[in-house]
């Protein structure tokens, strides 16, 4: 005996010879006014229960040819309204099956009455019963599934979100509309309103790259009614995160920072990301692509950082050299040439081992980056860096990149992808899963293009990243045009409103002509969710995320125009100790070499002495007079240009 | 040219058409509009809030033979149709007997005896014809529309007794069946076949040559098949040059009532309305409205479907 459920029927199972039903599909009619839409969850019971999501719809009526109605209408489409008596019609309605009871044997749909889902039919229908309600329960909301009038939950199984199942997740949407941005930040919060205590601790890193996308995570924004009754529905607090670090690199000029959160009442909690020259040649990789560099420029950076970086070192002309800064490698190279020009009489042009040809290509590529990043390549030695060792549960760490060089971008995101990859290997990175945010994947892992470092780093995390619990959660506006490994890993996708174009793509084969029209047109704040234990696309909402969107926070706190050097200076030491007096600051650097406060200024920030005033006075060191007329040594590594007369 | 053409040519109008509806039996006819029947165009559409169509079908088959004695299955259904303010129909009344036709007494004792006591509802036949298969086939069909009528008259019956204060009826058919209905003030009987000829002459000429949109004066029809003097005349749908005369041409029955003479461009015009939607794809659709369409459509679905249309193919139907 079948139960049957309380409510009515909404629909009945039709089949034909020509459109039968299937055990992934069948067809149903229902009345003409009805709450059944593209993306509805229903339900069909008889002998078995099968559940179904609608995937096409048909209105037709008993009009043999629409030449007919012209007749009927006298061919004045005005007249055609006038028919006292309206025409027999149907809706008619295709569903693919999500799940039918018992599983086994796997029949074709019965012809049955149709009802609508209700909350419980939704976890079932979405096999979401067995991660929802296990005793060890795995359940994170992505949104509400309202179709039909519906409010119901629609969670995923935070062990193919986050692994060690299938992880990442992957979403594509056309720009301009803050979905993709926002799904991500929502989900978010929800992962670390919901990831499991057995599953141990989380954190999120987010790179910002364009404008102020995910500059005030801690920020809370304007939420509607609407939204915080879904964000209680979900059961996700409403609330900004309550753990954010940001990390922007400095500007040229070494002390202000280069980001759009840079009002007074929000720069404070920045913290500047510099790298120093040992940084960079340990992804020297990310600056010389497979186009420009060979096997002995391979070993000529090898030999750098295991003979020369951070030794004492002999360049067999004479000089000794400890090569800390990019200044310092400069004099290597320079010495080395001088050495084989002037001792060696130009006769030879090889240097233990190594052409001078593969030198000067190693020389203009690392020194370049020099120029290019400058803010976030110091020429001083000292970095500033994520805490590799020290990541807290439930925060997020932003590394806001929007203004940095592309060439930058790619070695932020190389050397923090492979330090996160390193330090979870060695389960010292103080968290057991970080959940990565990269948007814009069409650049950083396009379909064609050369292979870059950055790409192959995201294949990486896409393809063997679960095992650590390196997440990958990418953002595009074309999914078709990203490398296929990269979304293809991607357990989890998600789809906001799409373009045309790209929907006639072969990746979207799969989907109807209804839901293709129903992605080209969805609103803010919907989505439509590929899950592993969802057999069909699922249409979900989402609310607003529970922070400052970028776009709202620049306008509440517009960014301060950037300050002389003195006052920058004075402000990162006030943000490290709130006793130092701006004039004792001023009065100290007062005539001082610029790239000497920027060295004492790096030291303390890595530092953090208790005396942050007396501590930067000590290595600034005792006051001296400058020596009028007398240049001093600029330690700036010059610009080269690219386009040089040299043969690389 | 050929010399039809020719004949077109010299002002004969164009048509097109075969064997038309069987001739009945001549009725007796009144005018009751002036002196001379006249074309008049149809009024105004002045449509009913509350309108009822009540229709039916028939379906029978042979479905055994004892001997060459042929035993019919039949079924008989009607319906009464309300269309609501959004123009939708929704059914208020229907009735249907499935009921067997054999010739008893022709029957072997076998047979007779399991027929008899299977409790099936059996309308007796003729035993005579039992031996002459045609003409026993055309008495079967015979039969199942006077049981047909017989149901629609029963139901119509019903259906005028519930009838709304402004509503009206109408039947496909004649409305002279039932002296009741005949007589209801907002009753129509709308027929479209045309075997039974009323009129002569000129008059004859007129109504069947009317232009569309026009309908005759109002003549009284008594004798023959009907039962109670009714008001009729007739009216065109759809202009029947290049077709044949018959074509989108009605005939409408009233009650008997001075009221009915008054009123007749009015509810011409009312039923000159009804004329779209067009009742496609059935062969008729030139004479039939479409919500009596709807009614037949509507019980055609409800119908039994082991009893095939006559003239269905007898290979297996596939929709490949």
């Amino acid at each position: 005996m079948i139960a049957r459920p309380d409510a009515n029927p909404i629909g009945r199972v039709v089949a034909t010879e020509l459109k039968p039903s299937t055990p992934h599909q069948f067809h149903f009619w229902t009345a003409t006014e009805t709450s059944i839409g593209i993306g509805a969850i229903v339900k069909v019971v008889d002998d078995r229960t099968v559940y179904a999501v609608v995937t096409e719809g048909f209105a037709y009526s008993d009009l043999a040819t629409p030449l007919h109605d012209v007749v009927g209408a006298e061919g004045d489409p005005t007249r055609a309204a006038d028919a006292p008596t309206a025409r027999q019609q149907i809706r008619y309605w295709t569903a693919a099956v999500l799940r039918q009871t018992p599983e086994e044997p796997l029949q074709p749909v019965p012809l049955g009455q149709v009802f609508l889902a209700d909350d419980a039919d939704v976890a079932q229908a979405l096999r979401m019963d067995g991660f929802l309600y296990s005793a060890t329960p795995t359940a994170i909301p992505v949104g509400l599934y309202t179709s039909a009038g519906r409010d119901a939950p629609v969670y995923l199984d935070a062990d193919f979100l986050l692994g060690p199942e299938a992880a990442h997740l992957n979403i594509s949407g056309v720009s301009g509309l803050a979905t993709k941005t926002s799904a991500v930040e929502f989900l978010l919060a929800s992962i670390f309103a919901h990831f499991p205590a057995h599953k141990g601790r989380v954190a999120a890193v987010c790179f910002n790259v364009k404008g102020p996308d995910l500059c005030f995570l801690d920020q809370p924004g304007d939420l509607s009614d609407e939204d915080r009754h879904r964000y209680q529905r979900l059961g996700v607090p409403s609330t900004p995160f309550e753990r954010v670090r940001l990390y922007a690199p400095l500007k040229a000029d070494g002390v202000n920072l280069n980001t759009l959160r840079t009002h007074p009442d929000l720069v404070g909690d920045v913290e500047p990301l510099t790298w120093g020259l040992q940084e960079v040649v340990d992804y020297a990789e990310v600056l010389l692509n497979r186009d420009d560099i060979d096997a002995k420029a391979d070993a000529f950076i090898d030999f750098l950082r295991d003979r020369v970086l951070g030794r004492t070192f002999d360049d067999g002309f004479g000089t000794t050299h400890r090569v800390q800064t990019f200044a310092d490698l400069d004099r290597l190279f320079r010495s080395i040439f001088d050495g084989l020009e002037i001792t060696a009489g130009g006769r030879s042009d090889t240097w233990r081992t190594h052409h001078i040809a593969t030198m000067r290509k190693v020389r203009n590529r690392l020194l370049n980056i020099s120029t290019r990043c400058k803010g976030l390549v110091t020429d001083d030695g000292p970095s500033s860096d994520l805490p590799w060792q020290e990541f807290e549960d439930r925060s997020v760490y932003v590394i806001d990149i929007a203004n940095v060089d592309p060439l930058g971008q790619d070695l932020v995101f190389a050397r923090v992808v492979s330090k996160l990859r390193e330090q979870l290997e060695r389960r010292e990175l103080g968290v057991d899963a970080v959940v990565v945010f990269v948007d814009e994947l069409n650049k950083y892992a396009p379909g064609d293009g050369p292979e870059t470092y950055v790409k192959k780093m995201l294949l990486d995390i896409s393809e063997r990243g679960r095992y650590l619990g390196l997440v990958l959660f990418g953002a595009e506006q074309f999914r078709s045009q990203v490398h296929r490994r990269v979304v293809g890993n991607a357990g989890t996708q998600l789809f906001g409103r799409m373009d045309m174009d790209e929907l006639a793509t072969p990746g979207y084969q799969v989907l109807t002509p209804a839901t293709k029209s129903k992605l080209a047109t969805l609103p803010i704040g919907e989505l439509m969710v590929r899950h592993p234990h969802f057999t069909q696309p699922i249409f979900v909402r989402f609310p607003k995320p529970p922070v400052l969107r970028g776009r709202d926070g620049v306008e509440r706190f517009p960014p301060a125009a950037d300050v002389p050097f003195e006052d920058a200076v004075v402000r990162q030491l006030v943000r490290l100790d709130r006793r130092v007096r701006p004039n004792q600051v001023k009065d100290l650097i007062a005539d001082r070499e610029q790239d000497d406060v920027r060295r004492a200024l790096a030291a303390v920030r890595r530092t953090r002495p208790d005396d942050v005033l007396a501590y930067f006075r000590k290595l600034l060191g005792a006051r001296v007079a400058a020596a009028s007329g007398v240049p001093r040594e600029h330690h700036a590594v010059p610009p080269l240009n690219p386009i040089s007369d040299e043969p690389y | 040219m050929t010399w039809w053409q020719a004949l077109i040519a010299a002002g004969a109008v164009p048509g097109r058409g075969g064997k038309g509806d069987e001739p009945e039996g001549a009725d007796h006819a009144d005018l009751v509009e002036g002196t001379e029947l006249q074309a008049h165009p149809v009024g105004p559409a002045q449509i009913p809030a509350a309108v009822s169509f009540l229709n039916g079908i028939e379906r029978w088959s042979v479905v055994a033979y004892d001997g060459v004695t042929q035993v019919v299955s039949a079924v008989v259904a009607a319906a009464v149709r309300r269309r609501d303010k959004h123009g939708v129909p929704h059914t208020t009344a229907e009735r249907s007997r499935a009921f067997a036709i054999a010739p008893l007494e022709s029957m072997s004792p076998a047979l007779r005896a399991i027929l008899e006591q299977s409790g099936a509802d059996v309308e007796p036949m003729d035993g005579a014809l039992a031996g002459q298969p045609a003409r026993y086939l055309e008495q079967v069909e015979s039969t199942v529309r006077r049981v047909r009528a017989h149901l629609e008259r029963e139901l119509a019956e019903a259906c005028i007794d519930k009838l709304g204060a402004a509503e009206w009826l109408v039947l496909d058919g004649l409305l002279s069946r039932s002296p009741a209905v005949a007589r209801h003030p907002r009753a129509l009987g709308v027929i479209k076949s045309h075997g039974a000829q009323f009129l002569e002459g000129r008059g004859l000429e007129r109504a069947l040559t009317l232009p569309a949109g026009y309908r005759t004066s109002v003549f009284a029809v008594r004798g023959g098949h009907t039962r109670t003097e009714v008001y009729s005349w007739y009216l065109r749908l759809w202009p029947w040059e290049g077709n044949d005369l018959f074509y989108g041409l009605l005939r409408i029955e009233a009650r008997a009532h001075p009221d009915t003479v008054a009123r007749a461009s009015e509810l011409s015009g009312w039923l000159f309305a009804e004329r779209a939607p067009l009742a496609t794809p059935a062969a008729r659709w030139d004479r039939l409205l479409y919500p009596l369409h709807h009614v037949e459509e509507y019980l055609k679905a409800l119908a039994p479907r082991d009893i095939r249309s006559q003239r269905a193919s007898r290979l297996p139907r596939t929709g490949t």
